[in-house]
């Protein structure tokens, strides 16, 4: 896109995001919040789009100027995972920087997105967040070490998931004893099922 | 690959417990060059967001203020504005001018605190006396206003808990005008003493490109001249109304280099924009209630009933932080909570940053982006070719940048 379009109002993001991603938008919604005695809105766009045009969506956000990826957050909904890429545009323009806030449902039986560190390096780290807490198979990620999680924490247990692969019985035990802290939690949890 | 040539793999870190967030960087070595570095974070991870996720919003105002204890404020505030944000609570005028005030003072304390930091790792410690002297002024000040030195706990929903009153601006005068009348002085140290500039001065570079690419925030980047400030940006509380500007090195005559020496002029040059920000917010502070919701079984009955998704994000003094809230309406809890710390961005421009630099340099380097320094206790090299282990203590490490000052300057007397 062309620089010196910048910056752009938030009814010219709708519009842009409209014309370029069009049909492959599933939802889409702006709003401007009051902040401070000169009532100069603070504004948001959310935008939701299938995992099959997530790349082309980030592409298209790329295209207005580097965005600055501020992190992707994501809660698991029973279904699906919910994944929100929260990126900011305009910035180094005052007070017009936009949050465009991109949603990707996945199922939960096949929890994987492609990676985005083509476009945006920086987002290595919060694509490594994503597979550890949340199970999300990050494919094509450049680096796929564990960052966060102590060693022997469980490979298949994630701290933001609410089914039984979350860590909710995991945390009731940990208090118990000091033996807990010895081997890992999810072994004795096992144990105390199996009658031991 | 020759003997002199090998690539040594040196881990730095993680654990210090006397200082904030002890994480480790794992660094490749070729002689003393340094060729690669991979941070490795998470060592004290505690599972915040998890007991969030299980908690009463109000419950969890005191949780994550102690998410970090220099930056108390800023935790405290992205959380509470993110839920003010998911259920349609508005904070009131006099509130927001309140927490500005609060917000710069942190500021100032956290820039004096690193600067203090920055001198030690360069082998200064009177300098690092000096700074952290300087300090107790404002940790005074923050007390005097909100009772504790740290975890303030001056946010609710929709305000704050205590009032700026007229008989307290004398105080906050005088210590404004404290650092004021420092200022020069620790220009003076940080910028104009020839030998930290030796040990400063293209140190580190972090290109402007790279720190666009990189998503690097705060002091970090504007180092390197990009505009990124959310206080100019997408202003909150009562900066719409305030004017000030970014804070780049071109704006003092300087290049905007990206190196240590640009990241200290930057947050140098922040004390002294603080101190105008509070000094505009006192003279426009409106009259009026410092809360929207006095009544406690007001902002419970809204909680109950408040089912939406919100975003609560400022400049902490380390840069652009945010926190994501959503909450629905039955669930009680929070239903979902993410924080994202200023140095959770900056992580990755660590790799070039430390780059073609030598072993000495990497605690100035590891502390320019203002990140806990704590990781610098313990450093191992392994030699990969025998299989060689040698340990370096923190002390060591230290010792090693110290000696490099002195060899710059041709031996001084410490």
């Amino acid at each position: 896109m062309n620089q010196e379009r910048l910056p752009l109002d938030l009814e010219e993001l709708e519009t842009y995001f409209n014309e370029e991603l069009d049909d492959k938008i599933e939802e889409i919604r702006t709003e401007k919040i009051d902040k401070g005695l000169s009532q100069k809105p603070m504004k948001l766009l959310w935008m939701t789009v299938s995992r099959e045009h997530f790349r082309e969506a980030v592409e298209v956000i790329s295209d207005i100027q580097t965005p600055h990826l501020s992190v992707a957050s994501g809660s698991d909904k029973g279904d699906f995972v919910e994944l929100i890429y929260h990126f900011m545009v305009n910035h180094g323009y005052r007070q017009e920087e936009t949050a465009v806030n991109l949603k990707v449902h996945l199922p939960k039986d096949d929890l994987t997105i492609p990676t985005i560190t083509d476009i945006i390096p920086g987002a290595i780290t919060t694509e490594r967040e994503k597979q550890e807490f949340l199970g999300i198979d990050v494919i094509d990620i450049p680096d796929d070490r564990r960052m966060w999680l102590d060693e022997n924490y469980p490979e298949d247990r994630y701290p933001w998931r609410w089914d039984e692969q979350g860590m909710e019985d995991m945390s009731r035990h940990v208090h118990e004893d000091e033996e807990t802290f010895e081997e890992p939690v999810a072994e004795r949890v096992k144990d105390e099922e199996d009658g031991e | 690959m020759a003997k002199d040539k090998a690539t040594y793999e040196v881990p730095i870190g993680p654990i210090h417990p006397a200082l904030k967030e002890p994480f480790k960087v794992d660094f490749k070595l070729e002689g003393e060059e340094i060729v690669d570095a991979d941070p490795k974070p998470g060592m004290n991870h505690r599972g915040v967001e998890f007991m969030g996720m299980h908690r009463h919003p109000m419950k969890v105002i005191p949780l994550a203020e102690r998410t970090c204890g220099i930056c108390s404020i800023v935790h405290q505030h992205m959380y509470t504005s993110a839920v003010e944000h998911a259920a349609g609570i508005v904070p009131t005028d006099r509130s927001r001018y309140i927490r500005t005030i609060m917000m710069e003072l942190e500021r100032i304390h956290s820039h004096v605190l690193w600067a203090g930091v920055a001198a030690h790792e360069i082998g200064f410690d009177t300098h690092m006396h000096f700074t952290w002297k300087i300090r107790e002024k404002v940790m005074d000040l923050l007390e005097e206003i909100s009772g504790n030195r740290v975890n303030y706990s001056m946010w609710t929903f929709g305000g704050v808990r205590r009032d700026i009153e007229e008989d307290m601006h004398p105080k906050i005068e005088e210590t404004l005008d404290y650092y004021g009348d420092l200022y020069d002085k620790l220009e003076d140290i940080f910028l104009g003493d020839p030998s930290i500039r030796h040990r400063t001065k293209d140190i580190g570079i972090l290109t402007k490109e790279k720190a666009l690419e990189l998503c690097g925030v705060g002091p970090t980047v504007r180092g390197s001249g990009v505009k990124k400030d959310v206080r100019i940006d997408q202003p909150y509380c009562a900066y719409p109304d305030l004017e000030m500007d970014y804070v780049l090195p071109s704006r003092y005559g300087h290049e905007n280099k990206g190196d240590v020496f640009s990241k200290t002029l930057v947050r140098l040059k922040e004390i002294l924009q603080s101190i105008d920000l509070i000094e505009q917010c006192i003279e426009k502070m409106p009259e009026g209630d410092i809360t929207s919701e006095p009544n406690k079984a007001g902002i419970f009955n809204k909680l109950k009933k408040a089912s939406g998704e919100g975003i609560g994000r400022l400049e902490a003094p380390r840069g652009e932080a945010m926190h994501y809230v959503r909450l629905t309406e039955d669930n009680e809890d929070v239903e979902n909570w993410k924080i994202r710390a200023s140095t959770y961005n900056n992580l990755a421009t660590y790799a070039p940053m430390f780059m073609g630099e030598q072993i000495a340099d990497i605690p100035i380097i590891a502390a320019c982006i203002d990140p806990c320094i704590g990781c610098m206790d313990r450093a191992e090299i392994v030699d990969l070719d025998t299989g060689e282990k040698q340990e370096y203590s923190k002390e060591e490490l230290h010792e090693l940048s110290v000696q490099k000052t002195e060899e710059m300057l041709g031996g001084f007397d410490r």
